[in-house]
């Protein structure tokens, strides 16, 4: 093949959303979690759950925006066990979230089998949500930019949605100033009289809403199935982005981007053979990428004060 | 008081503990002593971390039992692995169970399934996909390799004909005399079907190009998909994968782009009927039931390794289906001609991508 400089090219773009897309929406729910001062490392196990309920129900309707939101709802659901454990019954974070994501595997395997009749892979589903890739008219013509913002398919949109209104939200709402609050100094957000139980609770079903989504992507609009284990550590990866990105929407965005951009360039490599070195040199380059900007960006970036304390309510008063 | 209650309750529960677990272990005893009269013959099987569902490789073991269980009787047991510290214990536990022959399914097992047989040498083993070496192994331990090169080679001469001097065919084929082949893991058998599929591609069309991309994973359909996208921008119109539930990625890119896949270990096209244009084959199922029943005719080839190729009916490519039509009657000649020529020894296919000449 032609050079290095083959590979860098409109396409490279493209895909780099392509795989993006299900990091940035986790990380996105991450951020919101987080900055509510709940540590979530749950996403793995929200993603997977959200893309088997995605699946099987646009298998069994054959309608996959209905997938989109079951698999939206089941991750939603599904992360309301991680906030009952730590909001409500005061459990360490870590475990909650460690013990979630060996649940889900769990789960999904167990449901295969009993709607199924087997684990592995479920049957395709009728109608991916990639048929309904839509060029947003004019906009999809701008050179270069156009392509690859505005010429996409519905899950992909959502997420460019997402993280503008997250970072308004964040930045320009009195929730968002809330949701800030929760996470350095809950005790003053409680003297205002807001609860911070009730705002931590919002922060941890949003943040299963996104990686749910995040899950149906990989699912019924990336593909159109559902295979164990297809996340495929996504939902580790988006924690590294969120933290690198600061604990800010825009920041998971980039840094949710910069991975899914080192993942496309490294099957390009691949591809032309750019170093004759074994080719799982090339696949732990991404993870490598993201290894090195986490721990060099990761003392600039500064976590929620209160992040991953309990917050009781009745222990502040004394 | 209270705390009288509790612990009286406690000492309730471990009692009901105790004696339940007395009462089941007493009914086991009973059990084998009315079977001994005429005691069926288990056979077990651990799958690898893919597990059953896999529609290929786990699958296509069970089925082998199933067979023996439909043919010679035998009762088959599966266990499914979960991560890799599952293997010793499976297949032990098998094993201890009296099962008499035990299958460990996948390349990963071959360490594990070594320990098993050493520590349990009244049971029989059988690797697929594991290399037991005569020198050194346990005269109760047998492996079972493929010519995975062979299904790869046939799949290769039917890419490197179709892809470009046959392209008129079908609107799906272009001129850019590219092929893709999209790998999981890059072990043995994968090596060994990328391997044959290059030597075929060249040995009918020396200046194919085949690009080759590894995602590392066997269950990671975007990695897959995306393997084969990036393939396809370069100009392929064929695209060949050994990647297990990864290759359903694939064979769904190539859908979305109009273009042709090859599956693999078995008949893939269902999955995608108007994509797959055929599949690479592993013949799991026969050679399972084989070893099976080498077992109970007292004939099993311990301490050894066998390969199963062509002339077992081990290897070979998957009906074209639709595309019976489409493709020229001048190709299906070639492809049989291949097949002969490979029964009868003719063709040396190299395994290794060293060997082939592959940079």
């Amino acid at each position: 093949m032609s050079g290095i400089l083959s590979v860098f090219n409109l396409n490279l773009l493209i895909a780099t959303i392509r795989l993006s897309t299900p990091i940035t929406l986790a990380a996105l729910g991450a951020t919101i979690c987080e900055r509510a001062g709940i540590v979530n490392i749950a996403m793995e196990g929200i993603m997977i759950i959200g893309s088997f309920f995605a699946a099987v129900t646009a298998l069994a309707t054959g309608n996959p925006w209905l997938g989109l939101l079951a698999g939206l709802l089941a991750g939603g659901i599904f992360s309301l066990i991680h906030a009952v454990a730590t909001i409500s019954l005061h459990l360490d974070h870590v475990v909650s979230g460690a013990v979630l994501n060996i649940l889900a595997f769990g789960i999904t395997r167990y449901l295969m089998v009993l709607f199924f009749g087997h684990p592995g892979t479920t049957d395709a589903i009728p109608l991916s949500l990639y048929r309904f890739q839509w060029a947003i008219p004019g906009l999809s013509r701008i050179p270069i930019l156009g392509p690859i913002f505005f010429n996409q398919t519905p899950i992909v949109y959502f997420s460019f949605i997402l993280v503008i209104f997250f970072a308004f939200v964040m930045k320009k709402t009195k929730f968002g100033l809330h949701v800030r609050a929760a996470g350095e100094h809950p005790l003053a957000l409680e003297t205002i009289g807001v609860s911070v139980f009730k705002i931590r609770y919002l922060a941890v079903f949003i943040s299963g809403l996104t990686s749910g989504l995040a899950g149906a992507y990989l699912s019924i609009e990336n593909n159109v199935s559902f295979t164990e284990g297809m996340t495929n550590g996504r939902g580790f990866i988006a924690l590294a982005a969120n933290i690198s990105g600061g604990w800010t929407p825009l920041g998971s965005f980039l840094s949710s981007l910069f991975f899914g951009f080192a993942d496309a360039l490294q099957v390009r490599f691949q591809i032309i053979k750019l170093v004759n070195v074994p080719s799982e040199i090339f696949i732990i380059f991404p993870y490598v990428a993201t290894v090195i900007v986490v721990a060099g960006l990761v003392r600039k970036s500064r976590s929620p004060k209160a992040l991953g304390n309990d917050f009781m309510i009745e222990k502040e008063r004394d | 008081m209270k705390g009288n209650l509790k612990s009286f309750l406690i000492l309730s529960l471990v009692l009901v503990l105790v004696l339940s677990m007395a009462l089941f272990s007493c009914k086991k005893k009973e059990e084998p002593k009315a079977e001994e009269t005429a005691a069926p013959v288990k056979v077990g099987m651990a799958t690898d971390v893919g597990g059953l569902g896999d529609k290929s490789f786990n699958d296509g073991a069970y089925n082998g039992l199933l067979l023996g269980k439909e043919r010679l009787g035998i009762v088959p047991t599966v266990v499914e692995s979960k991560q890799q510290t599952d293997y010793v214990p499976n297949l032990s536990g098998l094993a201890e169970d009296g099962h008499k022959l035990v299958f460990a399914v996948g390349f990963l097992m071959a360490d594990a399934l070594l320990e098993a047989a050493k520590n349990n040498p009244d049971a029989y083993f059988a690797g697929i996909d594991i290399f037991v070496d005569p020198a050194t192994a346990p005269k109760n331990v047998m492996g079972i390799l493929y010519k995975e090169e062979e299904s790869g080679y046939l799949a290769g001469v039917l890419a490197g004909l179709m892809t470009k001097k046959y392209a008129s065919a079908s609107p799906k084929l272009n001129d850019q005399n590219v092929v893709g082949v999209v790998l999981g893991m890059f072990i043995p058998p994968v090596e060994k079907f990328e391997v044959g599929f290059y030597q075929g591609v060249k040995a009918v069309n020396p200046d194919c190009q085949v690009i080759s991309v590894t995602t590392g994973s066997f269950t990671d359909q975007a990695k897959g998909k995306e393997a084969a996208l990036a393939m396809i921008e370069n100009g392929a119109d064929i695209i060949f994968h050994a990647a297990g539930l990864t290759g359903l990625g694939a064979i769904n890119a190539a859908k979305e782009k109009g273009v042709f896949a090859i599956g693999v270990d078995v008949d893939q096209n269902p999955v995608a009927p108007d994509t797959v244009l055929t599949s690479a084959v592993k013949g799991i199922v026969n050679s399972t039931y084989l070893t099976i029943e080498s077992m109970m005719q007292d004939r099993f080839e311990g301490g050894t390794t066998k390969t199963f190729g062509i002339n077992e009916d081990s290897t070979g490519i998957a009906p074209f289906h639709q595309f019976d039509s489409m493709i020229p009657q001048e190709v299906k000649d070639i492809i049989n001609q291949t097949i002969a020529d490979m029964k009868a020894g003719k063709i040396k296919i190299a395994t290794t991508r060293a060997e082939a000449g592959m940079k």
